[in-house]
């Protein structure tokens, strides 16, 4: 996925300013940065969510506008934060939906088994027949995620996926994460506001700041106390644990 | 201010000046008649209309801290009818003042119950808000047809239904000018309504007493409605539109608002009688015809306004910390 | 979906189908006298029409209330909010107002009726059209302006009604009270084509309500072009509206009840369950409740204002029942 000097604004305010970085493929990319940075913004223009005021979302070889909506689901998942989902649905229904892109409402013996799959990868066999709006925070994203899992794509979206999570629930979802890359192949892109979980479980870091990219590179790159200060406007100290630089505040 | 105030005074005498002229007032003893029991109670009926509406509006959509929220949105006007076909009913051959009074009653217990009802839920856009509150109305006017057609009463309500000022006239009026001390007395608590209006949490920090504060207030504005229901009948949006339009030009304290509000509301409601007795000249159109849709525009061209530019055209319960979001705490101020 | 609430839910579709036939029944053969061929002949014709009517009307304001809350998302709105009731009385007192009481366009039944939703099609579509653009899609925004809209229609056609003829003015009420006498088998025909006209050319919208409940993001990451689809179901719950209204006239709330009862007895986000269910419940409380109007109030409440007192208060239940809207 390229993308090239992506512009939007509201009303008259220019949030997102000429974006432009490539991602690379089967690595895990968080998108960082301070409130208002721009960073959501993006994530909803390079899933299509927002449409783009100029520039180019370059998704394999065309414009993320140019994709039919049906096509781009087989290719493509975004997890937002807003799930406040209403219906009476059970896990494995929401699971099922993953399947809608390849065959609609028709659910296949072949998307059973996919499902199926999806649900053990997700450990929620024990929930399946539970309605979300019945489960925890952490279990709702769990299984949110298995709904990912089963639509199948090669590029996961994650915008803030640890939000409103505790830490347990949170770490988990960020070994999630890393999972879905190391073991199932996929491009992930994030969005964190915690650069820690950031910095421990991906791959690259792209760092806003006033709606432009500040830095983007590998985490070691990413995380030094002259980077993070500059970017967030307050003292860094950066340790090194079990090889990864984390950073202290204050 | 002074301008808004000057336009007031000339469009009253242009409005006088309909039928009987102007330069025989000077001995005519007949025209003076005319004059003094028609034509200014009219006059009088109207600026109580258009600042009564216009201030209960505003201090529901304070208390509330909706911007969607009015007499009309929030089942005012329908329980005062209601409470007028019950006055009817058990007592059919009662004064316009115990009618009033059925109408006040049902007025406030039927503001108290709606809010009561937007406090227990969450909404999870402000918008909601009027729409359950006109769904509320709804249910209010169902019952009250029903009574209607049960007791054959239809004919009798119609006249409440759609406001008007033709059978404004000496001695059938007076009560509108119950909307003068509730006024005052919403000048004199503008304050503590804003106060209010900023969340449970925050008044109380403050020392105010939330619910009696917002109840006193509800009361104010349900009372203010009702009098006009009594004497004018249903006339809607003026407490929607007027108090929005002001709040795009000055902000929303309501104490620096109230005046303006008040005095734009006269002139609204003033424009709009004109219109309704010149249109088919020696026949006159109700005033809530005209103002349904002249308002009912207004209202969409402001709502556009404010998808279009943002939230700077109309300040929708941005503060997220009033009755109607029910959220506790503070947190709701950061804009998204 | 796990087969046994499926399973459940069919044979509740099934013991409404039954009330439903029997409320039918009832109404047909109620105080009918059976030894008097002729009569029972007569009260046949007369009746027969009414409850295929109500049926159709039910089918479509279950139908369309149902489709309409899973677009908006919430379950305690309903369809009568967007103003197509005042918009039908509106267009149909328009053409009395233009062409007069004896034109062939107001004192032809099958005409009028045709007028009156053609008409209705065509200010619908521009109107929700141009309010969708403008809104920019947010739904909830269509929804106020909708309602704003109703009292505008209405207004406009208050004030046509005092400038009228009060003669025509008499012959235009008759036609505007909702109730279910009067009625042109060839509308029923006609109506019939036109629901028809509508499912068809939304099968595909249809079925994709199940994704749309999910809510817009997820849709869109499903690969809905949720816009679009979101626009033309619209568009066809307000036919589907139209239809009702101009038939049997405005009737608020009921969809609300039959959509939230469908809801409650099934449980399930299926549509293809709910829609029918809905319908059944609209068929049931028609049908019943112009049973009762008949017999116990003998036509002196219209069954309109029944639903709408009782619909009120069920949904003042909803609504305090829970805690999120």
């Amino acid at each position: 996925m390229n993308v090239q000097e992506l512009k939007k604004q509201y009303d008259g305010k220019t949030v997102v300013d000429g974006v432009s970085f490539a991602i690379p493929k089967g690595k895990v990319t968080s998108l960082i940065g301070p409130n208002g940075a721009g960073k959501s913004t993006v994530m909803g223009m390079i899933s299509r969510l927002i449409a783009h005021d100029s520039g180019v979302v370059d998704f394999e070889g065309r414009d993320i506008g140019k994709w039919k909506s049906r096509e781009l689901s087989r290719r493509l998942a975004i997890l937002t934060q807003s799930n406040s989902i209403q219906m009476k649905l059970t896990v494995r229904e929401l699971v099922a939906f993953g399947r809608f892109p390849y065959s609609g409402n028709r659910v296949t013996l072949e998307d059973q088994k996919i499902i199926d799959r999806a649900i053990s990868y997700m450990e929620l066999e024990g929930f399946q027949d539970r309605f979300i709006d019945e489960l925890s925070g952490g279990q709702r994203q769990r299984a949110m995620i298995a709904m990912v899992i089963a639509q199948d794509t090669e590029y996961v979206l994650l915008d803030e996926p640890t939000n409103n999570l505790d830490i347990y629930h949170a770490t988990n979802m960020m070994k999630i994460v890393r999972r879905l890359c190391d073991e199932l192949g996929k491009t992930v892109i994030l969005v964190l506001h915690e650069i820690n979980y950031a910095a421990f479980y991906s791959d690259y870091i792209c760092a806003f700041k006033d709606g432009k990219i500040a830095r983007f590179g590998t985490v070691e790159g990413v995380m030094t106390k002259e980077n993070l200060s500059q970017i967030y406007q307050v003292d860094f100290e950066i340790l090194t644990i079990a090889g990864k630089p984390l950073s202290i505040y204050y | 201010m002074v301008l808004l105030l000057v336009a007031s005074v000339i469009s009253l005498f242009i409005g006088v000046i309909e039928l009987p002229l102007q330069e025989l007032l000077s001995g005519n003893l007949h025209l003076w008649e005319i004059f003094l029991v028609s034509r200014l109670p009219r006059l009088l009926a109207i600026l109580c209309t258009g600042v009564g509406m216009s201030v209960a509006g505003l201090i529901m959509q304070q208390l509330c801290s909706n911007k969607f929220v009015s007499p009309t949105t929030g089942a005012t006007i329908s329980s005062a009818q209601l409470g007028i076909l019950l006055a009817l009913l058990f007592m059919p051959s009662s004064t316009l003042w115990t009618r009033a009074l059925f109408a006040f009653a049902a007025a406030i217990l039927g503001t108290w119950i709606f809010v009561w009802f937007i406090q227990r839920i969450q909404f999870k856009d402000a918008v909601m808000v009027p729409l359950v509150g006109i769904m509320c109305g709804n249910v209010i006017g169902g019952i009250t047809s029903y009574l209607a057609y049960k007791y054959e009463m239809t004919q009798a309500l119609s006249s409440w239904l759609v406001g008007h000022f033709s059978l404004v006239l000496k001695g059938r009026y007076e009560i509108v000018g119950l909307t003068v001390p509730l006024v005052a007395l919403a000048f004199v608590f503008a304050n503590h309504f804003n106060i209010v209006g900023l969340g449970k949490d925050f008044s109380r920090n403050l020392g105010v007493p939330y619910n009696l504060v917002l109840f006193s207030g509800l009361t104010i504005s349900a009372m203010i409605t009702a009098s006009i229901v009594v004497v004018v009948g249903s006339i809607s949006y003026i407490g929607l539109i007027v108090p929005n339009v002001v709040a795009m030009y000055k902000g929303d304290r309501i104490r620096g608002t109230l005046a303006d509000t008040a005095l734009f509301g006269a002139i609204f409601v003033l424009v709009c009688d004109m219109i309704g007795r010149v249109v088919i000249f020696p026949y006159e159109l109700p005033i809530e015809l005209i103002v349904g849709i002249l308002g009912s525009l207004i209202f969409i061209a402001l709502l556009f306004c404010r998808l279009k530019y943002g939230r700077r055209a109309i300040r929708l319960g941005g503060t997220g910390t009033g009755c109607c979001s029910a959220m506790p705490g503070l947190k709701g101020g950061a804009e998204q | 979906m796990n087969t046994a609430a499926i399973r459940a839910n069919r044979r509740r579709l099934l013991i409404l189908t039954v009330i439903v036939l029997f409320c039918a029944a009832a109404y047909m053969l109620v105080e009918v006298d059976f030894s008097n061929p002729r009569l029972f002949a007569y009260a046949m014709k007369l009746r027969a029409p009414k409850l295929i009517v109500m049926l159709i009307t039910a089918f479509s304001i279950g139908g369309a209330s149902l489709v309409f809350q899973s677009i908006i998302n919430n379950t305690i709105v309903t369809p009568c909010l967007l103003g197509m009731n005042s918009l039908y009385t509106l267009i149909h007192t328009a053409v009395v107002f233009f062409l007069g009481s004896a034109s062939a366009a107001a004192s032809n039944a099958n005409l009028s009726f045709a007028v009156d939703v053609v008409l209705m099609g065509i200010a619908a579509t521009v109107i929700y059209s141009w309010i969708f653009k403008k809104t920019k899609h947010n739904v909830l925004y269509v929804l106020l302006v909708g309602t704003v809209l109703t009292s505008f229609f209405g207004s406009i056609q208050t004030t046509l009604t005092r400038v009228m003829d009060p003669n025509e003015y008499d012959s235009l009420m008759n036609t505007l009270v909702a109730s279910f006498s009067n009625i042109n088998s060839e509308i029923i025909v006609f109506s019939l084509i036109l629901l028809a006209a509508v499912i068809f050319a939304l099968r595909k919208e249809l079925a994709l309500l199940d994704v749309l409940t999910l809510g817009k993001e997820q849709a869109i990451n499903l690969g809905v072009d949720y816009d679009r689809c979101i626009r033309r179901l619209l568009l066809g719950v307000a036919l589907c509206i139209a239809v009702a209204t101009a038939m049997v006239g405005p009737i608020s709330f009921l969809g609300l009840i039959i959509a939230n009862l469908s809801r409650q007895l099934l449980k399930t986000y299926r549509h293809t369950h709910l829609v029918l269910g809905s319908a059944l419940f609209g068929m049931i409380v028609l049908v019943g409740g112009q049973l009762i109007v008949e017999h116990i109030y003998s036509y002196s409440v219209p069954v309109s204002v029944f639903i709408t007192v009782g619909g009120g208060l069920y949904f003042l239940y909803l609504l305090l029942t829970r805690k999120k809207v």
